[in-house]
C-alpha cells in the first residue's frame, strides 16, 4: 500500500500501558463528574448537615455565641409558638386551595387544546405565557389590579353593581387572591404536561370505544383518566411540593399579611432567618419543611411503584 | 505481519459471564467470520478486539504485541459498525477524513487518501452529501471508506449488512469479498447469518453462549460438524436429526457411540415407501421455483426435504433415501461420533 | 329549514369552544396589557381611568425608571448573571451527565442516587447554612451566590439528569466510531455527543436562563446594594420614601423587564414550551 499507514500498531512501547482501560475510564468519569460532585458537597451536603446542627443550637445575636439546646427549637415550634401552627394551617389551606384548582384547570385546558384546530397554538401560547414571566412581575401587576377601591378588578365589579372587597387587606380574601393568581401563573406548566400525556394516548383507543358506543364522558372516565394516572400523580406531588415552597409571590403581594393571614411556611422560615435572625429556630423550621417534602416524595415514589 | 491471537479471553458484565474462555488464532490476511445466534457473545468478542470493551481475563495479541490495555485508536484496527455510525453533522468527505484529522495527518495527504478511497468505492459524486441524504448502501460504503483511509492492519465488521434489504445485502457481500482480495488485510467479520459466513469466510468461528463450538473452513463445518449445534446452525434449511433407532441405516451399522443421526435436507431423495432410510407422509410442500421444500412427517418427527422436480401431493406416503457418506453420527452428548 | 348537517354542527361547537377559551384567557393576557398600559400613564391617571389606552402617553416614565435607581446597571446584572449561569450549567451538567450515562466506574449508581436526592430537598432548607457559607467566603453583597447556588443547586442537578437521559438515548456506536478514529474521551464528548444533543442543551439553556432571570429569594438574601440588584429585586423597589409603590414607574420598569422575554417567547414559543415539557416529565 502507498503511504505510511496512519493507524499503526504502536510498536515502540512493548510493555503494557500503566493505566488499564478500565482504570482510565473510571478516572475520566470522576474527572467529568468532579465539578458537579464538588459543588454538591459544598452547597448541598455540607449545608444539609449544618442545618441539622443549627437547629439544635440557639444563636445569641448580642453575644455572638451559640449554645446547644437540643430539641428546644423543635419543641418551640411544635408546642410553644402559636405562630407555627397558624403558619402550617395557612400552608395547608394554600395547598388545598391551589392544587385541585390548578390540576382541574390544567386538565380542562389540556383536553381543549390537545387536538388540532385553528387557534390552538395561540391559546397554548397564551396560557403558558405567565409561566415564563417572573413571579415578581406577575405579583406586582396583580397587586396593582387588586387595589382596594381604585383597583381595576373592583372598578369592573362596581360596573356590574358588585362592591368588591379590599382583596389584599382582608385575610380570607387575601388568601383567595394569592391562590387564584398563583394558579393563573403556574397552570400552564401542568397543562403542557397533560397535553403531552394526552397526545401519547393512541387515537385507536378512542376510536375503538366509540365503535362500541361509549359516550364522550364514558371515554374520559374509563379510558383517558386511568391512562393519565401516572401523570396525574406526578403533577399532584410536584404541585403540592411547589405550593409549600411558594415565597416570592406572597412576599410581593401581601408580605404574609394581613394579620399573618397569608404567612406560609417558606415565608415564615425566611422571616425568622433573615429578618429576625433566629437561626436556630429557622433551621428547625427548615428541617420540618424538609421532612414534609420528603414524606410527599416518598409517598409519590411508593404510589408510582405500586402502579407499575 | 498482522496475525491475531486470543488466549483464554473472558468477559464478565457484573455477574454474568458472556465470554467464557475463547482461544483463537487468526493468520495474517485471513478473513475470519464470527457466527452464532444472538446473545452468543460474537459482537462482544469483536468489541474486545477493537478495544471498545475491556478484557476481563486472558490475553489479546495483535501482531506481536499484547493489546489488552491499549486504547482502541492505537491498536491498528478499524471498524465498520452495524448502524454505520456516520457522524450526522459531517458530510461524506469529513466523515471519511475525520480519523485522519484527529490523528494530525496533513491536509493534502488527507485529501489524497479520502479521494483514493472514494474512487475505489465509487463515492466521488457523494463527497459533499450528508449521511441523511444517502441510501443505505451508500452509507455502508462510506462506513467502509472511513475504515479504509486509516490504512489499518486489521478490519473489523460488526454485522455490517444487517440493515440492508436482501438484494443489496448480496451485492455488498460480494463487494466486501472483493475488497478483501484487493487489500489482503486481516479481517474479522461478525454476523448471525450463516450464508454470509459461508460465502465470505476463510475461517468460520461458531460461537454459542460465550464459547467456541467449532473453528474451521466453511467446507469443514458443512461436511464435518463437530457437534449437533454446529450441524444444525450451518446449512439451510437446517439439518434433520433423528434418533438412531428410527432410521434404517444404509451401508451397515453405525459407529459404536452414535445415538442420533443427522441428514441434510438437500441430501435426502424421494423414493417409494419402504425403499429408503425412513418412511413418511408429506404434510406441506412449499414450492420455491427451482425446488420444493417438503415437510415430511416420519416416526413422530418432521423432516425437511429439498426436492427437485415434480413434488408429491400433500398426504402422499413416500420413502426417503440417503447415501451413507452423507450421514452424520452424534453421540448422546451431541458430539460427533465416527 | 332542515336540521343542521354534521359539518355545521361541528363548526358551531368549535366556535363555542373558542369563545369559552377566549373568556378563560382574559386573566392570562389582561395583566400584561394592563402592565404596559400602566407604564405609559401618569401618576395621576393611573388610578383614574379604567381604560387601556392612556389619555396622555407618558414616555417620561421610561426615562425616570433609569434615574430613580441604577436600572440599566441592574438590567445588565440580571443579563450577565443569567448568561453566566446558563453557560456554566451547560458545561458542568453535560459533563457530569455524560459520565453518568456512558462511563462505567465503581460507584456510578451510588453517585447518581446521591445527586438525585438533592432534587427532593427544597432550596429553603439549605439556604440558611449557605448564607453563612457565603458570608464566610466574603460573598455577601456580591453576585457569586447568585451564580454558584443555581449552577450547583437542584437546578444544576436537574440539568445533569436531563442531559444524562438524553445521552443514554443517543446511538452508542457513533461514540465508538469516534474512539476508533482516535478521539479522547473529552473529544468524544465535545465533538460527537454534544453536537448530537442540541435539543437537550437548548432545553437546559432555556430553563436555566429563565430561572436565573427570575430568581428572587437568593438576590433578596445575598444582595443589598442598589448597583448589585438584579431585575426582580429592582422591580419591587420603586417606592416613595414611605414605602408606597410608585405604580407608574414600577409598571414601566416591569414592562421593560418582561416585554423582551415575552417577545423571545412569542418567537420561540414552541421550543420553549417543549423544553419545559421535557424537563417536567422527569421531575
Amino acid at each position: 500500500m502507498a503511504g505510511k499507514p496512519a493507524i499503526r500498531v504502536a510498536a515502540r512501547d512493548e510493555g503494557a500501558p500503566w493505566l488499564t482501560l478500565k482504570m482510565r475510564e473510571a478516572m475520566e468519569a470522576w474527572l467529568f463528574i468532579s465539578p458537579t460532585l464538588a459543588g454538591f458537597l459544598i452547597f448541598f451536603v455540607g449545608p444539609l448537615v449544618a442545618v441539622v446542627w443549627y437547629s439544635l443550637n440557639e444563636w445569641n445575636l448580642l453575644t455572638q455565641q451559640s449554645t446547644y439546646v437540643g430539641l428546644a427549637n423543635y419543641a418551640d415550634a411544635l408546642t410553644v409558638n402559636p405562630d407555627f401552627w397558624h403558619v402550617v394551617r395557612n400552608s395547608v389551606i394554600f395547598a388545598i386551595g391551589l392544587v385541585p384548582m390548578n390540576m382541574a384547570l390544567a386538565l380542562a385546558l389540556a383536553m381543549a387544546l390537545s387536538r388540532r384546530f385553528a387557534g390552538v397554538v395561540f391559546f397554548r401560547t397564551v396560557f403558558f405565557a405567565p409561566v415564563v414571566t417572573s413571579a415578581v412581575a406577575w405579583a406586582i401587576v396583580w397587586k396593582f389590579l387588586l387595589q382596594g377601591e381604585a383597583g381595576f378588578v373592583n372598578q369592573m365589579l362596581a360596573g356590574i353593581g358588585i362592591d368588591g372587597p379590599n382583596w389584599l387587606r382582608e385575610p380570607d380574601w387575601a388568601m383567595a387572591a394569592v391562590i387564584v393568581t398563583r394558579v393563573i401563573k403556574m397552570v400552564g406548566l401542568n397543562m403542557i404536561l397533560y397535553i403531552a400525556a394526552l397526545q401519547a394516548i393512541p387515537r385507536d383507543y378512542e376510536a375503538a370505544a366509540r365503535l362500541e358506543g361509549a359516550s364522550s364522558w364514558q371515554i374520559f372516565r374509563w379510558i383517558v383518566w386511568p391512562l393519565l394516572g401516572p401523570t396525574t400523580l406526578v403533577i399532584m406531588v410536584v404541585t403540592t411540593i411547589g405550593s409549600f415552597k411558594v415565597f416570592d409571590h406572597i412576599y410581593l403581594m401581601t408580605e404574609g399579611g394581613p394579620e399573618n393571614g397569608t404567612l406560609v411556611l417558606a415565608f415564615y422560615i425566611y422571616q425568622q432567618a433573615f429578618e429576625f435572625f433566629e437561626t436556630g429556630y429557622a433551621s428547625a423550621l427548615a428541617m420540618i419543611m424538609f421532612v414534609i417534602v420528603m414524606v410527599l416524595t416518598v409517598v409519590q415514589l411508593f404510589l408510582r411503584r405500586r402502579d407499575t | 505481519m498482522t496475525s491475531l491471537t486470543l488466549s483464554g479471553i473472558r468477559k464478565r458484565f457484573g455477574k454474568t459471564e458472556v465470554i467464557r474462555g475463547v482461544d483463537l488464532s487468526v493468520d495474517d490476511g485471513e478473513f475470519v467470520v464470527f457466527v452464532g445466534p444472538s446473545g452468543c457473545g460474537k459482537s462482544t468478542l469483536l468489541r474486545m478486539v477493537a478495544g471498545l470493551e475491556d478484557i476481563t481475563a486472558g490475553e489479546l495479541r495483535i501482531g506481536a504485541r499484547v493489546m489488552n490495555e491499549v486504547q482502541p485508536a492505537k491498536r491498528g484496527v478499524a471498524m465498520v459498525f452495524q448502524s454505520y455510525a456516520l457522524y450526522p453533522h459531517l458530510n461524506v468527505r469529513d466523515n471519511m477524513g475525520f480519523g485522519l484529522k484527529v490523528r494530525g495527518v496533513p491536509v493534502d495527504e488527507r485529501t489524497r487518501r479520502v479521494g483514493e478511497a472514494a474512487t475505489t468505492l465509487k463515492l466521488d459524486a457523494l463527497l459533499d452529501r450528508f449521511p441523511r441524504e444517502l441510501s443505505g448502501g451508500q452509507r455502508q460504503r462510506v462506513a467502509i471508506g472511513r475504515a479504509i483511509v486509516g490504512e489499518p492492519s486489521v478490519f473489523l465488521f460488526d454485522e455490517p449488512l444487517s440493515n440492508l434489504d436482501a438484494e443489496l445485502r448480496v451485492h455488498m457481500r460480494s463487494e466486501i469479498a472483493a475488497l478483501h482480495q484487493r487489500l489482503g488485510n486481516t479481517m474479522i467479520y461478525v454476523t448471525h447469518d450463516q450464508i454470509e459466513a459461508m460465502t465470505l469466510a476463510d475461517k468460520i468461528v461458531v460461537l454459542r453462549d460465550g464459547l467456541v463450538e467449532q473453528v474451521g473452513s466453511p467446507r469443514q463445518l458443512y461436511e464435518r460438524p463437530d457437534n449437533l449445534f454446529v450441524a444444525q446452525f450451518i446449512g439451510s434449511p437446517k439439518m434433520n436429526v433423528l434418533p438412531l433407532a428410527d432410521v434404517r441405516l444404509p451401508g451397515g451399522a453405525a459407529p459404536a457411540a452414535a445415538a442420533s443421526v443427522g441428514m441434510r435436507p438437500e441430501h435426502l431423495s424421494v423414493v417409494s415407501p419402504g425403499g429408503g432410510a425412513v418412511d413418511g407422509k408429506v404434510m406441506i410442500a412449499e414450492y420455491t421455483g427451482a425446488q420444493t421444500l417438503l415437510h415430511v412427517e416420519a416416526a413422530g418427527h418432521t423432516l425437511l426435504v429439498l426436492h427437485e422436480g415434480e413434488a408429491p401431493a400433500n398426504g402422499s406416503r413416500l420413502g426417503l433415501s440417503i447415501e451413507r457418506a452423507n450421514l452424520h453420527f452424534f453421540d448422546a452428548d451431541g458430539r460427533r461420533a465416527g | 329549514m332542515g336540521s343542521l348537517t354534521q359539518r355545521q354542527l361541528r363548526i358551531i361547537t368549535q366556535i363555542c369552544w373558542t369563545i369559552a377559551l377566549a373568556v378563560v384567557a382574559i386573566p392570562f393576557v389582561f395583566p400584561f396589557l394592563w402592565m404596559i398600559s400602566g407604564g405609559f400613564k401618569s401618576a395621576n391617571e393611573i388610578f383614574g381611568s379604567p381604560s387601556l389606552i392612556p389619555r396622555e402617553w407618558q414616555w417620561q416614565n421610561f426615562l425616570d425608571v433609569f434615574t430613580y435607581q441604577p436600572f440599566a446597571r441592574q438590567y445588565f446584572n440580571s443579563l450577565y448573571i443569567a448568561v453566566t449561569v446558563t453557560a456554566l450549567t451547560l458545561f458542568v451538567s453535560s459533563l457530569a451527565g455524560y459520565a453518568l450515562a456512558r462511563l462505567r466506574f465503581a460507584g456510578s449508581a451510588l453517585v447518581g442516587l446521591f445527586l438525585v436526592s438533592a432534587l427532593m430537598v427544597p432550596e429553603e432548607v439549605t439556604i440558611i447554612p449557605n448564607f453563612f457559607l457565603m458570608k464566610w467566603a466574603g460573598f455577601i453583597d456580591s453576585h457569586w451566590p447568585l451564580i454558584l447556588l443555581p449552577v450547583f443547586g437542584p437546578q444544576g442537578i436537574m440539568a445533569t439528569f436531563l442531559m444524562r437521559q438524553y445521552f443514554m438515548a443517543l446511538p452508542k456506536e457513533l461514540e465508538d466510531a469516534g474512539k476508533m478514529d482516535g478521539l479522547s474521551r473529552f473529544g468524544v464528548w465535545w465533538r460527537i455527543a454534544l453536537p448530537m444533543s442540541r435539543p437537550a442543551l437548548a432545553a437546559v439553556a432555556i430553563i436555566t436562563f429563565l430561572n436565573s432571570w427570575n430568581l428572587f429569594l437568593e438576590p433578596l438574601i445575598f444582595v443589598s446594594s442598589l448597583e448589585k440588584f438584579t431585575l426582580p429585586l429592582a422591580l419591587s423597589n420603586f417606592t416613595d420614601p414611605y414605602g408606597m409603590p410608585l405604580w407608574h414607574l414600577q409598571l414601566a420598569a416591569t414592562s421593560l423587564a418582561v416585554v423582551p422575554i415575552l417577545i423571545v417567547y412569542l418567537i420561540a414559543q414552541r421550543q420553549i414550551i417543549e423544553s419545559f415539557a421535557l424537563s417536567g416529565v422527569k421531575g
